[in-house]
């Protein structure tokens, strides 16, 4: 990774990203499965919640992957099914980033009885096991989607609060906050000038990472039969849904199994990749 | 701690006065120690709240769950008031941690078994699929991750990690579900596919049942484990005082085990824990699949029956499990580290989790920019 | 299956038709298929499926899993006969007076226990009043309900008579009584004493992982049980149950979910037994709330479903056709009213009339298994007449909750019992689960008159009207009934079809081929 010393100019983080050919291949591998997901529905021979084959039908030239527990067109479902996973994996995975965060934060700068205070929080819900959590939770209030988000992204919150508490106390006692401080600048103006900058990349690496996570659950909870309910199509569920028939007609699930894996493999490629590359930036720069 | 068992009037007074005799002589650890002990009751006391509000929230109740369908209102009724469901929340939470703190779980209301027998033979089974996962993963992930870590960047190096990659996004239950089918049902048949363990026996005892599940498990362990250990030893590789020893002659083999190693190893334990927490909690998926009577299944039964005084009895344990993983895993780091061992007051909470924590993520030793 | 207790069946009365009295003593033999023998010895391993409660022994109270296990501990006054009527079991007398207010049951002589107590009357009338505590909480007390237990009389050391309140008979005793009337000794206890008189006695219990029982040598038919030992495994996964099936962990799996068929029917390991029965599926419609509370609209979605395509996709074709009825193996069934089928025309016509022609939205709210299959079948099927049926998968906790009784619009069904009792269950005067909220007052005095009716002849003219109401203006859309498969190894013997859905059930039946 030698560079020809004369090249002074500032580096342009974006390009070295692409320039590795992980975060390439994690990119790529993201942007055709979100693009599917996305699209799919468009492309869809039939609605997801029509009754067209005989139950789990093998594959043929019109039902390529064959159809479901109940004669769904699984090619169908799967095109349809991507976009609840989509969203509520990035979903969550935002909203436990932004709540974290701020209470990371809040925390770092607060210092004393409150920082105290949300840090022993999140030790209680740190001890709670992630799935143990939202299977309370989800069996408390219901199985709504925007339920099964929240649920997962108070799962998350207290590892990016942990995170985010610690790279912030790091950046806090640096120079050119004390710096900012003493010039006078307003608290809200050095948190989102100075500090927040410094700070994510980090939680953008975390981000990614915390998708891989959330699809795993998400699809996890559907396993176990608490997540999205049908009729829906949704990857996750369909796994469930046709777990009883994998030894009869295996595409039902494998369709579904397949894209999770390639999304959750694509997000963590990505996240690492943006990771390594970032952390070798700094390297350089310092 | 025989400090903690003179009842808390005395505690404080106490604690202050131990304090100050230890700040003399005993190591500087020491009230950080206590003071994460106290920490660590608290959040199980915390806890114990949740869990009591959270299983009294679900909607319907165990005597509904309990009767079926079938059973007229009043009968429901009459259970309810067996059970003493009908009384203020607050009663029923201070009779059950009055019977907790002597020891007394309860009656799981499904069954009408004593809660604590019940978990009981769950818990073992549940230790020792842990303990076998931990016996394959870890000597796995250490000798792979040193291995790694000698030859890195090499073509090797980079076949392992870009293929263990896949363990690591692939959910844990998809790869349950494949070893199923290759070994069990339609490649060969070789091995069972449902662990059904005999409970008079012990579970090591019935080690057919096991494979399965461990594999299962270890696969999707070992593989943070191994980065972690492959990352801490490339770090402690590259170290100032590794450098130090090759510049004094140091043959590189003594530097590798005497040097590099242990130290390497530090932020393993961590790792070693955080694997604990995970199994703790995150075996359900495996157990379902397996039918493996360990304690994931019996919560997740559990909360489905509306079973409280089980699912009170497990969150609990398991809580409290937890925390004393925690406690563990950084009291040894401390130990082990004589940077922390002679400081004269430790300032993190958990020295060494969160160079851990993102060695395990990312494979990246954690650093604030500077 | 809790639900699972009992089977549809004729009104056979035990004592007042000597056909039934061939109970006791007797040997049966189970032949299978090549005519080959029974052979004792061996043991067997059943995995059982009970969603995920552990559940217990009680003979009165079972709870999950424990209504099977009740099969091998316990043996009662009657039990069903493979062709779903009570036959008398322990009892040698069963008789009734002619308004059905009291019996008079005398059981045989020597009659032992697992501990080796004789079984007196005393047993008989402790078991019944134990059943019948308030105390117990006992979901099927309630089927007994008009019993005067302080009455209750030992007539002798073998004879009991039992009363009801006058004008309110209970001609149905065998069959409200028989699936949870376990006969227990005096000093019977439901986790320290498990003793009863079934065919096997209990040996270990761990509650939702295993149970297993050694053969009783002293059960009342002789030279049963076969097995010298069996197990009975809890699952709570079906593919889980079916990969143990497949490496030969167990020997019988009750209960096959129908898209598991046809794999085991692909092996030539095992047998796949289906046994025609009377278990009911429904959508069943509040009378108390809109839309339903228009007989039009109940009589359009009655004609909007189209019965034959629900069969074959959410039963497989493992079924028939219903017409809004339960029970169709009673004797007292009505079997001259018109079968209803698919008539989208009418059907729309009706919501037109009701004032639904530009289109009707409901929420159809179902829990799991076939009734949420039934679900996403009906309203592919409701869209052609206009109707927008959202389907709302629930929690089963949530389901049979509180609120059990509210929902508008939702799945149903039961296991196959004869009329007079699943009356009780569903849409008579005292049914405890009343989703429909059906009262007709007619209807609620053909059905008192018909419990209090001991000959057959009178009852099918009560029981006949009260279903023409109930086909009529009833709140159930009963579109068919279903098959119970079992899949057994083919080294077991003695799992035949069976009209109550228990085939794979009778453990004092069923012996090993491959046994020396």
């Amino acid at each position: 990774m030698s560079r020809p010393p004369s090249s002074f100019r500032k580096p342009n983080p974006l390009l070295d990203l692409l320039r590795a050919r992980q975060v390439r291949f994690g990119l790529v591998l993201s942007v055709l499965v979100v693009a599917f997901a996305l699209l799919g529905p468009l492309f869809a021979p039939h609605a997801p919640t029509d009754l067209v084959g005989i139950t789990y039908g093998p594959p043929s030239l019109d039902a390529p992957l064959g159809h479901d527990y109940i004669g769904h067109d699984v090619w169908s479902r799967v095109l349809a099914g991507g976009v609840s996973v989509v969203w509520m994996s990035l979903v969550s995975a935002v909203l436990a980033l932004t709540a974290g965060t701020a209470l990371g934060l809040l925390a770092a700068f607060a210092r004393r009885r409150v920082d105290q205070t949300i840090v022993w929080f999140t030790d209680v819900f740190l001890a709670f096991p992630d799935l143990i959590l939202v299977l309370l939770i989800v069996s408390m209030l219901g199985r709504e989607h925007w339920i099964i988000v929240l649920t997962v992204a108070v799962a998350f919150a207290p590892g990016v609060v942990r995170l985010s508490r610690g790279i912030a106390l790091g950046v806090v006692n640096q120079e050119f906050v004390e710096a900012a401080e003493m010039m006078g600048y307003p608290r809200g103006r050095i948190l989102f000038r100075e500090i927040l900058p410094s700070i994510l990349t980090p939680l953008l690496v975390h981000l990614g990472i915390m998708l891989t996570w959330a699809i795993g659950m998400l699809s996890g909870l559907a396993f176990l039969g608490y997540g999205v309910a049908p009729p829906a199509a949704d990857w996750g569920l369909m796994i469930n849904e046709n777990r009883a028939g994998l030894l009869i007609q295996p595409a039902a699930v494998f369709g579904p199994v397949l894209l999770i894996a390639l999304f959750a493999l694509g997000t963590n490629l990505l996240a690492e990749g943006v990771g390594r590359v970032t952390s070798r930036i700094e390297e350089k720069t310092t | 701690m025989t400090t903690l068992s003179i009842g808390p009037q005395h505690l404080l007074p106490q604690l202050r006065r131990t304090a100050a005799a230890l700040r003399a002589r005993a190591p500087a650890w020491l009230p950080w120690f206590i003071g994460r002990l106290l920490s660590g009751v608290g959040v199980v006391l915390v806890i114990s709240f949740i869990v009591f509000g959270a299983t009294q929230a679900l909607p319907s109740d165990p005597a509904r769950m309990i009767l079926g369908p079938e059973a007229p209102e009043h009968t429901i009724e009459t259970l309810r008031r067996q059970l003493g469901l009908d009384r203020p929340l607050v009663l029923q939470y201070v009779d059950w941690a009055g019977q907790v703190v002597s020891g007394n779980l309860g009656r799981s209301i499904d069954s009408n078994v004593p809660v604590a027998e019940l978990m009981a033979g769950r818990f073992a089974n549940s230790l020792t699929l842990t303990l076998a996962v931990a016996a394959v993963a870890f000597p796995l992930a250490l000798v792979l991750g040193i291995a790694l870590a000698l030859r890195r960047d090499s073509l090797f190096d980079r076949a392992v990690l870009s293929s263990v990659v896949l363990f690591k996004a692939v959910p844990g239950f998809v790869i349950g579900i494949c070893l199923v089918m290759i070994f069990s049902t339609s490649v060969f048949n070789i091995l069972p596919a449902a662990s059904l363990l005999d409970p008079a026996l012990p579970a090591w005892r019935q080690p057919q049942y096991l494979i399965l599940p461990t594999a299962t498990l270890a696969l999707s362990v070992a593989t943070y484990l191994l980065r972690l250990v492959r990352a801490s030893m490339i770090e402690a590789m590259d170290s100032e005082y590794v450098t130090a020893a090759r510049l004094r002659g140091v043959p590189e083999r003594r530097i590798i085990w005497r040097h590099a190693v242990p130290n390497a190893l530090i932020p393993a334990i961590q790792g070693v824990a955080m694997t604990f927490r995970v199994l703790f909690g995150g075996a359900v998926l495996a157990e379902v699949i397996f039918s493996y009577p360990g304690i994931g299944n019996t919560l997740n039964a559990a909360i489905e029956m509306r079973d409280l005084p089980l699912i009170q009895g497990i969150v609990l344990v398991v809580t409290v499990g937890v925390v004393a993983i925690n406690l563990a895993a950084d009291l040894i780091t401390v130990l082990l580290t004589p940077r922390l061992r002679t400081a004269t007051r430790i300032r993190a909470r958990s020295p060494g989790l969160r160079n851990a924590a993102s060695l395990w993520r990312t494979g990246k030793s954690w650093r604030v920019s500077v | 299956m809790r639900a699972g207790l009992a089977a549809g069946g004729g009104l056979v009365l035990g004592g007042l038709l000597p056909a039934c009295s061939e109970g006791g003593r007797t040997t049966e033999v189970a032949s299978g298929a090549n005519g080959d023998e029974p052979r004792r010895g061996g043991t067997v391993r059943f995995g059982v499926i009970e969603g995920s409660q552990a559940g217990n022994l009680d003979a009165h109270k079972p709870v999950g899993s424990g209504a099977f296990r009740g099969w091998a501990l316990y043996s009662k006054l009657w039990e069903w006969g493979l062709d779903a009527r009570p036959k008398l079991a322990l009892a040698e007398e069963a008789e009734v007076n002619a308004d059905a207010t009291e019996w008079t049951i005398r059981l045989h002589k020597d009659l032992e226990f697992h501990h080796g107590k004789t079984i007196s009357a005393d047993d008989v009338i402790f078991s019944l009043l134990r059943l019948t505590d308030p105390q117990l909480a006992s979901p099927y007390a309630g089927y007994l309900y008009s019993l005067l237990r302080n009455d209750v009389k030992k007539l002798d050391e073998r004879t009991v008579r039992i009363p009801f309140e006058k004008g309110a008979g209970l001609v149905a005793l065998a069959e409200c009584w028989m699936s949870w009337g376990g006969i227990v000794p005096t000093d019977y206890d439901p986790v320290n004493n498990v003793v009863g008189a079934g065919p096997y006695r209990l040996k270990s219990f761990t509650p939702g992982q295993r149970s297993v029982f050694t053969r009783f040598d002293n059960y009342f038919k002789s030279g049963q049980p076969y097995f010298d030992e069996v197990e009975i495994l809890d699952f709570s996964d079906q593919t889980g149950r079916l990969q143990a099936l497949q490496a030969g962990q167990i020997d019988i799996a009750p209960n096959l979910p129908f898209e598991q068929q046809a794999f085991l029917k692909a092996d030539p390991r095992f047998e796949v037994v289906s046994s025609e029965t009377d278990v009911w599926h429904s959508f069943d419609m509040n009378l108390e709330k809109a839309p339903f509370d228009d007989p039009r609209v109940r009589k359009a979605f009655r004609l909007i479903a189209d019965r034959e395509e629900l069969v074959a996709r959410v039963l497989q074709g493992q079924g028939r056709v219903a017409n809004d009825l339960y029970s169709p193996s009673d004797p007292a069934f009505n079997h001259d009213i018109p079968q209803r089928r698919q008539d989208l025309a009418e059907a729309t016509r009706l919501l037109k009339e009701a004032g639904h022609g530009n289109g009707l939205d409901v929420e159809l709210v179902t829990s799991g298994g076939a009734g949420a299959n039934a679900a996403l079948v009906f309203a592919q099927q409701a869209k052609k007449a206009g109707v927008n049926v959202t389907v709302s998968k629930v929690d089963g906790s949530i389901f049979t909750g509180p609120k059990r009784n509210d929902w508008t619009f939702s799945t149903g069904g039961s296991v196959s019992r004869p009329f007079l009792l699943t009356v009780q269950q569903h849409d008579g005067p005292r049914a405890v689960g009343n989703k429909t909220h059906f009262k007709d007052p007619r209807f609620a005095e053909l059905i008192t008159q018909a419990l209090g009716q001991p000959d057959l002849d009178r009852r099918r003219a009560l029981v006949g009207e009260a279903q023409r109401i109930q086909h009529e203006s009833g709140g159930m859309l009963i579109w068919g009934y279903s098959n119970v498969l079992d899949a057994v190894s083919k080294d077991i013997g003695g799992v035949t079809p069976d009209r109550t859905g228990f085939a794979g059930w009778r453990t004092d039946r069923i012996w090993r081929r491959s046994i020396a």
